[in-house]
């Protein structure tokens, strides 16, 4: 059978301001009719520009080096602008990673599907309009006539993302490219949106090419799985092969660093002295004002659980859920109701021996470290603070492994790893007895999360500190976590050991969570 | 500091502004030690001379040298701009972080009241402060320090209020810094760039402000050099001696640039995201 | 865009109308001027004065003569001026028509140049139509009005002879004249606000660019006409229209100078006479009446925005 889509010795290159930096290198990929190819990279691999680059949509200091994207046997990279911008959308259909911010905030959802069937499908506005409400059912999505007069910001995550959805498949292409399309979605809501994929795919016949950071998920979805790094293909192959038998090193460094629930990184039990106990914490957000209405969701009610020394204590929930609410109630970031015992003594106020026991690790590398202060200044005041020397910074730099001469950087010149680096630092230079990560790998690429996570349970070995683990990552944290408890709209709704998982005794909320994350190709049979 | 001048000379915006302004400075400094002629040397002879030889930029109705003129008027120009965009920046700086910090009701009812106040348009509440207090050189600085006042407390809180929502801000609070301690180091060399950056651009708008009360009889007072006043002295005669007008006018526009320019450069130059 | 939002918004004017009015009554407290004696003269009697001091309810209590001033205010009342004997309203309001005529043809001749003018910079950056946008708005936010004005009358009227130097002519009585002596002021004042709007225009339709939701227009093979009007445009368009109205209050100053220089009897230049007399109604009277103009924008552009922002219609 003859490709589909083609792209063959692909050589991409951009002209910055310090010399030519070549974004894809020979690459060569081909997608048959109604075959479903996965691409996965880290950050930077080069997959963002392949899409681009077969959608013939480069920034303007890319330079096409050599090589061709055919579709159907006909070169893209031939044709004129004019010529592409019928391509584009009409053949090659696109969803976004994104769909808060891929969608036009001013027009309505209608106008922002009708606008494409009209132009690649030639259709009247009112034959549109009908296209559009039965391309909105096809999509499951519930009154459809009335969601075509809404606007963006009145819909949920899940239904932009299945009207982006609905946009890319309605001028009947031949194939769609997916840009990442559950990442900046709830794990339940992305499950559903991958529910969504698979029936497509099966009534449309549609090829794709599915670009993801996530191995694990890709080798759900794609019959076949190309590896990218620093713009090049490294592997190609079928997904179960590449997954379970993988050739080349760096493809085995990624499905080493998926999170596999089944394999343990902590055996050891935790004493049962208990450090942090909570009891009945609540924070309720929101208030009205004169002149500005203020509706916030993430406030909490009586949420009550406890940690152990050197316990890793899970909170799992979807956003908005109130996990992180918890993390700011503890770190006196917003005021709460309930009470709080650091080793059985009740906190009132959160004086300095509290807030030096009890550290906490931010989801944002970027926003987290100051960035008008060096990393030295920003290792030093938590060491002044608490009484320490300043001559311990070299070794907590060491301890998180960060070269010695990074104590003269500035945070703009670290990457994003690096900075969560220097945040986990700050937070041991007061040699906490419990440190708060509150989605600390969220951000991260895969690999890099996974030697975060070995970082964190090598300096609980070192020191003997309790987490609480914040995250939405279920499978990452049944790695880890020696207890869990559930977060759902502001309340607790379990709380469970991770050994009886599985059990039958979870709430059934968590079941769902825990079905909404798939595991990896070659873990089903274990559940 | 050495670091932000390198940066600033790289974009071309404040290359050019900090070379505008390096000649202003000069002027101001050596304006005197430079000028051909005293300002107040009349001389009959020369009544409306052209720009020439012995007047470069021609002379006025009493055969006043135009660019001597210029050159002492300079000092009266410039550093009044100056203080009068410093004094409306600090008291606004003040109000804001003060309205930031307390929040609630205090917040909203400043905030409210600064905006009632940015109701009246910047030239017409200087106009009524000069007029109310007096004219003369001072007075208009002082009118301008008020007027600029409210629109920096809007801008100082708004930006410290985003400061506050870093988590840079939340990690100080929650390690237990003090107050102070959160504001001085972690907020305020965050809020001070974009601060900087809006109040060298109101010095340009300060420079014809001042030049404009004047315009209008309610700044600097004759016999003074001040720009905005050869600008009004020179109208009468726009037919037969145009230079009379267009020397300080230009002059006028030269400073402002400039500091519009360094404005723009200082903003690139202090965005730390930017270098590598 | 709900009753309630409307309601707050219109209450939050009248409470900066309530501060600017204490504001504009204090600051004319402080004006060295005796009433008494401008209307009587300086050689009035002693006697004399007191009598006209205590008619005119100058030796009240501060606050008993603010809410006296104020009440009158409320019922339309603005006073007599000291200078004419007339009414200070209907004057001031003569003349207010005068700078809206201006001002609105300013804004237009704004609109027409400025948008086009930062849209087509953004799209070309860095090419000649982009610096040359950048020059214009640099000269034309660092060049006041006063130098402007006169550089206009020096070279279109003085040199070239192509306008009438300066007078006002009601365009209901004389069209063609009536035009001819709008251009200048209009050309002085709109080329500030050119210079603004554009580079606002350009670095908003720069961010538009650069957003999500273009590239995404740009992805679904739109074409580049329907990309650029219903999608860059419109959404770069919004922050603009809130600068516009900041403007007027900009333009509201601008206009002091420029109908000063050209001579046309509109609200600034009532002022500005009204300042140099120590006109105390006047002046109160033409203060209030600016600001109010520039409150009622303010709504008029937040009401705009609302309609234009979907986000907004339903807060």
């Amino acid at each position: 059978m003859t490709a589909l889509l083609d792209i063959a010795h692909l050589t991409l290159d951009y002209a910055t301001a310090r010399g030519v930096f070549r974004a894809l290198d020979d690459v060569s990929l081909s997608v048959a009719p109604g075959e479903v190819l996965g691409l996965v990279g880290e950050s930077g691999s080069g997959k963002t520009s392949l899409a681009m680059a077969v959608m013939g949509h480069l920034a303007g200091n890319a330079r096409l080096a050599g090589g061709c994207v055919r579709l159907g046997g006909a070169d893209l990279t031939a044709l004129g602008p004019a010529a592409m911008r019928a391509i584009r959308g009409k053949r090659i259909g696109m969803v976004f990673q994104n769909p808060a911010t891929s969608l036009n905030p001013t027009l309505t959802l209608g106008r922002q599907i009708t606008e494409v069937l009209e132009r690649h499908r030639g259709l009247s506005s009112r034959a549109a309009w009908k296209e559009a409400v039965s391309w909105l059912e096809r999509v499951e999505l519930r009154r459809a006539e009335a969601l075509m007069h809404r606007y963006p910001h009145e819909v949920s995550g899940g239904e932009k993302q299945r009207v982006v959805i609905a946009t890319a498949f309605a001028p009947h292409p031949d194939i769609v490219l997916f840009d990442e399309p559950t990442t900046a979605l709830d794990v339940i809501t992305g499950a559903r949106i991958l529910d969504l994929f698979h029936r497509l795919r099966a009534e449309t016949g549609v090829a794709g090419l599915y670009i993801s950071h996530d191995l694990g998920l890709v080798a759900r979805v794609a019959e076949r799985v190309a590896v990218m790094r620093g713009g090049r293909v490294v592997e190609t192959g079928p997904a179960t092969r590449i997954f379970t038998n993988p050739a080349h090193d760096y493809t085995r460094r990624l499905v080493d660093a998926v999170p596999r629930p089944h394999r343990r990184l902590v055996q050891d039990e935790p004493p049962p002295h208990e450090v942090l106990r909570v009891e009945a914490l609540g924070v309720r957000y929101g208030r009205k004002r004169l002149f500005r209405k203020r509706a916030e969701g993430g406030g909490i009610a009586s949420v009550s659980f406890d940690i152990r020394e050197g316990e890793i204590l899970g909170v799992v929930g979807e956003s908005g859920s109130g996990k992180s609410t918890i993390a700011r109630a503890l770190t006196g970031l917003v005021r709460a109701g309930g009470a709080i015992r650091l080793d059985g003594v009740p906190v009132t106020r959160m004086r300095r021996d509290y807030r030096r026991a009890v550290q906490i690790v931010f989801q944002h590398p970027d926003s987290s470290l100051n960035p008008r202060q060096r990393v030295r200044d920003i290792l030093a005041r938590p060491l002044r603070l608490y009484g320490r020397s300043l001559d311990e910074i070299p070794t907590l730099l060491r301890q998180v492994n960060l070269p010695g001469e990074y104590i003269t950087r500035w945070p703009h010149q670290l990457s994003g790893g690096e900075k969560q680096r220097v945040a986990i630092a700050r937070a041991f230079a007061a040699r906490p007895r419990l440190v708060i990560c509150d989605e600390i790998t969220a951000s991260l690429d895969v690999s890099v999360q996974a030697s975060t996570i070995e970082l964190l349970l090598e300096l609980r070995r070192q020191h003997g500190t309790a987490y609480l683990f914040i995250t939405h990552d279920l499978n990452l944290i049944r790695q880890i976590a020696h207890r869990l408890i559930v977060m759902r709209e502001g309340t607790l709704v379990d709380r469970l050991d991770i050994r009886a998982l599985g059990s039958g005794h979870e709430h059934e909320y968590t079941r769902e969570l825990i079905a909404a994350s798939p595991l990896p190709v070659g873990e089903e049979t274990r559940t | 500091m050495t670091d932000l001048f390198r940066r600033l000379l790289r974009t071309k915006q404040g290359a050019l502004g900090v070379v505008i302004l390096l000649g202003i400075t000069l002027i101001c400094v050596f304006g005197p030690a430079l000028a051909p002629y005293r300002p107040d040397h009349m001389d009959y002879v020369s009544r409306f001379a052209a720009p020439g030889v012995q007047h470069w930029l021609g002379a006025d109705q009493f055969g006043r040298d135009e660019l001597s003129r210029l050159l002492y008027g300079a000092r009266e120009t410039v550093p009044p701009a100056l203080l009068a965009t410093l004094a409306g920046t600090l008291a606004g700086a003040i109000v804001g972080t003060l309205s930031a910090y307390a929040g609630g009701r205090w917040d909203e009812a400043i905030m409210r009241t600064v905006d009632a106040v940015l109701a009246i348009p910047g030239l017409l509440l200087a106009l009524l402060i000069a007029s109310a207090l007096g004219a003369g050189e001072q007075t208009a600085l002082l009118a301008i320090a008020i007027a600029f006042a409210p629109g920096m407390a809007r801008i100082t809180r708004s930006v410290a209020l985003a400061a506050r929502q870093e988590e840079y801000v939340a990690a100080a609070i929650a390690r237990g810094e003090s107050g102070t301690r959160i504001v001085l180091a972690e907020m305020l060399p965050n809020v001070i760039a974009p601060v900087i950056v809006e109040t060298t651009i109101r010095v340009a708008f300060a420079v014809m402000l001042l030049a404009t009360l004047s315009f209008l009889g309610l700044g600097a007072q004759p016999p003074s050099s001040e720009w905005g006043l050869l600008v009004s002295d020179g109208r009468a005669y726009l037919h037969d001696a145009p230079w009379l007008v267009l020397a300080p006018g230009a002059a006028i526009g030269i400073t402002a640039i400039g500091f519009n320019l360094l404005g723009d450069g200082l903003r690139d130059a202090l965005n730390p995201r930017d270098e590598r | 865009m709900s009753l309630a939002w409307l309601l707050r918004r219109l209450l939050l004017m009248a409470y900066t109308m309530l501060v600017v009015s204490v504001l504009v009554f204090a600051i004319t407290q402080v004006l060295p001027a005796d009433a008494a004696v401008t209307l009587l003269g300086q050689n009035a009697t002693p006697a004399a004065l007191a009598a006209l001091r205590q008619e005119l309810g100058l030796s009240d209590p501060v606050g008993l003569q603010f809410w006296h001033w104020f009440w009158a205010l409320l019922r339309g009342n603005f006073g007599t001026s000291m200078r004419t004997g007339l009414p200070v309203g209907p004057t001031m309001f003569t003349a207010l028509s005068r700078s809206l005529l201006l001002a609105a043809c300013s804004i237009v001749l704004m609109l027409v140049v400025a948008v086009p003018l930062g849209v087509l910079a953004a799209l070309r950056r860095g090419r000649a139509l982009d610096l040359l946008a950048g020059l214009v708005s640099y000269l034309g936010i660092s060049v006041p009005e006063f130098v402007t004005a006169t550089f206009v009358l020096v070279v279109l009227a003085d040199r070239l002879g192509w306008l009438p130097a300066t007078g006002y002519v009601p365009i209901t009585k004389h069209f063609i004249g009536g035009v001819r002596h709008l251009i200048a002021p209009v050309l002085t004042i709109s080329l500030v606000l050119i210079a603004h709007v554009a580079r606002m225009m350009r670095s908003e339709t720069i961010d538009v660019l650069a957003s999500d939701y273009v590239r995404a227009a740009e992805l679904k093979g739109l074409s580049r006409r329907t990309v650029l009007l219903r999608h860059v445009l419109r959404n770069a368009l919004l922050p603009v229209v809130t600068v516009v109205a900041l403007d007027v209050g900009y333009l509201l100053g601008g206009i002091i100078v420029v109908e000063e220089i050209f001579a046309i009897p509109g609200i600034g230049r009532e002022l500005l006479i009204a300042i140099q007399n120590r006109d105390l109604p006047s002046i109160q009277a033409g203060a209030l009446i600016m600001a109010g103009t520039y409150a009622v924008t303010n709504l008029l552009a937040d009401i705009a925005y609302a309609l234009l922002d979907p986000r907004l219609r339903y807060d």
